[in-house]
């Protein structure tokens, strides 16, 4: 009883994390599924979007410019991540994780201090909702209207004789090449627009809670790739609608499952650890299915 | 004269204990449309000429003309306008990921400017399945799905007809069948063979097999130690039986002799 209670007062407010983290979640599907090329920069972007997209509301500028803003210096620092690694020889996993360690100091000067308050702000909920920023259901449907429709172009673009060639690159490099593709150019692209995406997930994420912070980004990452693993367990990745799906399905999955943890009784500090257990669950379950076998006949053994 | 290689040159970590001449002032000449096959025991500078060509290994000295152009300084995807390669790994030459009709569409436009426009649509979709039904393979009602699901045969065959699919001005084939099964093998050799003559591409074809560089082509590079040992024009080539080739060259790799 109490805890339906409990999870009944989460579910909404959950499917509006859910919708939020689907772009961070796909930030970190895009490098990692179809660029084949792990990025942890989504980490650094989540809350340097959100201190871009504060400063521009503080600054006047409006809900919408402050998305765009936010989405635009997102490129910039994917692309940035991207260009260490490739001509850097970063590799880019390291290039990653410098980039959003620089992206601290820079999100405390771009906000002048750690964090910015946007109580007496329009965002784009008091704009498209009402005054006080809407109920969590009607927020919910707004940023999943928003999700879908950044999906649609992605889906568009993806199938465009540019997309489809950064879809080979992401495959098959030496052959993309071969075909007359400059990889450098593509992966730069697709890195910069994973950028966009989390730091567009951000700047969501500051207007909903008016309030930009930045501790924002810990474990942006790891919901990510949480949830695009678990959303592709659910819809599977065999075709690219499946393998877009699949982050904001598992993204919107993903916080219920830790809306029942918390009904549950866990602390929301114990989220963390399990959502890495989980990954680290997923990750090994081929291994571990794998080692089960060859360990006698193998030459690992002999070695 | 469609493709000038002269005096190319390629010495791998010079200075080194591991120095290793690779090509040794290679000079030769392609009319347009020649299909010319090239033999020679591991290590004789085959794949570093072909990758010379495409512009992976750039080579310390000498000119690589194509059409009378230096091409010889150009990254591969600039020269991929120009030229295109059928790898010996099945698995190199296509995108797992993307569809059949996806690579074809990703050939299309090899060396192209890439655009906003969709890379599939009606008329390119029917103009990829008549290509690919000149496979025989029935690969012409799976357009949609994945080349991951295709065997090495069959992406081979993918490759080739997508290597053909901008007539390129120079294909490069390294020992493209080396991976299939017999059967397989036979069948995209005969394919290229169709391809080859039947749209007149200037070609260089690598192999192992004594047999087929005999069979196929219309001349006869045998290569060693980094240099052409033997061009044969196609009368000669003619002439030639499997012991000559071994005979005059003293090639006792058996891997040659099996092919
Ligand atoms: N990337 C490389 N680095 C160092 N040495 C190489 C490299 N590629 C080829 N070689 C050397 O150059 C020589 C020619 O190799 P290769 O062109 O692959 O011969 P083939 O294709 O005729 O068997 C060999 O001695 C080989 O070891
Ligand atoms: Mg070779």
């Amino acid at each position: 009883m109490d805890f339906l209670d409990i999870y009944l007062n989460l579910f909404t407010v959950s499917l509006v994390q859910g919708a939020i983290f689907a772009f961070p979640a796909l930030a970190v599907m895009i490098p990692f599924r179809m660029l084949g090329l792990p990025d942890l920069t989504s980490e650094g972007a989540f809350p340097f979007g959100a201190a871009i997209a504060a400063t521009f509301t503080v600054a006047g500028f409006g809900p919408v410019l402050s998305l765009s803003a936010a989405v635009l210096f997102g490129f910039v620092v994917g692309a940035a991540t991207a260009l260490i690694h490739l001509y850097l020889r970063v590799p880019s996993l390291l290039a990653g994780i410098i980039v959003l360690t620089m992206l601290f100091s820079i999100n405390i000067r771009v906000m002048g201090k750690p964090n910015t308050a946007l109580f007496d702000n329009d965002s784009i909920f008091t704009l498209a909702l009402d005054a006080d920023g809407g109920e969590p259901l009607t927020q919910f449907a707004l940023i999943l209207a928003l999700v879908l429709v950044f999906l649609a172009v992605f889906y568009w673009f993806l199938n465009t004789e540019l997309g489809m060639a950064l879809r080979c690159v992401g495959a098959n490099q030496a052959m993309s090449r071969a075909q007359g593709i400059p990889t450098h150019y593509y992966i730069v692209a697709g890195i910069a627009m994973a950028g966009g995406f989390s730091a567009f997930g951000g700047a969501v994420m500051a207007q909903h809670q008016a309030y930009a912070d930045v501790n924002m980004g810990v474990g942006v990452l790891i919901v990510g790739l949480a949830a695009t693993i678990l959303g592709e367990t659910l819809v599977g990745r065999s075709t690219l609608i499946r393998q877009l799906v699949a982050p904001v399905v598992g993204s919107l999955a993903y916080f219920q499952v830790v809306a029942v943890a918390l009904a549950l009784g866990l602390k929301p500090s114990d989220l963390k650890l399990l959502t890495g257990l989980f990954v680290l669950t997923t990750l090994s379950i081929p291994i571990v299915l794998q080692a089960r076998l060859p360990v006698r006949t193998g030459s690992r053994s002999r070695r | 004269m469609s493709v000038r290689v002269h005096g190319a040159s390629k010495v791998f970590s010079p200075g080194t204990p591991n120095e290793k001449t690779a090509l040794k002032q290679v000079d030769f000449a392609l009319e347009d449309g020649e299909f010319a096959v090239v033999i020679g025991s591991n290590g004789a500078g085959k794949s570093t000429l072909l990758n010379a060509l495409a512009g992976e290994v750039p080579i310390d000295s000498g000119e690589i003309l194509i059409d009378g152009r230096d091409v010889g300084s150009e990254p591969v995807y600039k020269r991929a306008r120009l030229i295109s390669r059928v790898f010996q790994d099945p698995m190199l030459g296509t995108a797992p990921e993307l569809s059949i009709e996806e690579n074809l569409a990703v050939a299309a436009r090899r060396g192209r400017r890439k655009t906003f426009r969709l890379g599939l649509n009606r008329r390119n979709r029917e103009y990829f399945r008549e290509r690919i039904s000149i496979l025989g393979l029935g690969l012409e009602s799976r357009l949609s799905e994945k080349v991951r699901s295709l065997s090495g045969g069959q992406r081979q065959s993918l490759t080739l007809i997508m290597a053909a699919l901008l007539a390129p001005r120079l294909m490069l084939l390294d020992e493209h069948t080396s991976a299939l099964d017999p059967r397989a093998a036979e069948l995209v050799l005969k394919l290229t063979s169709d391809v080859v003559t039947g749209e007149a591409i200037t070609t260089l074809m690598v192999t192992h097999n004594m047999q087929h560089a005999l069979r196929f082509g219309s001349r006869l590079f045998m290569m060693h130690e980094g240099g052409i040992v033997l061009d044969a024009a196609a009368e000669e080539k003619s002439g030639l039986t499997v012991n000559d080739l071994v005979g005059r060259f003293h090639v006792t790799d058996d891997k040659m002799l099996l092919g």
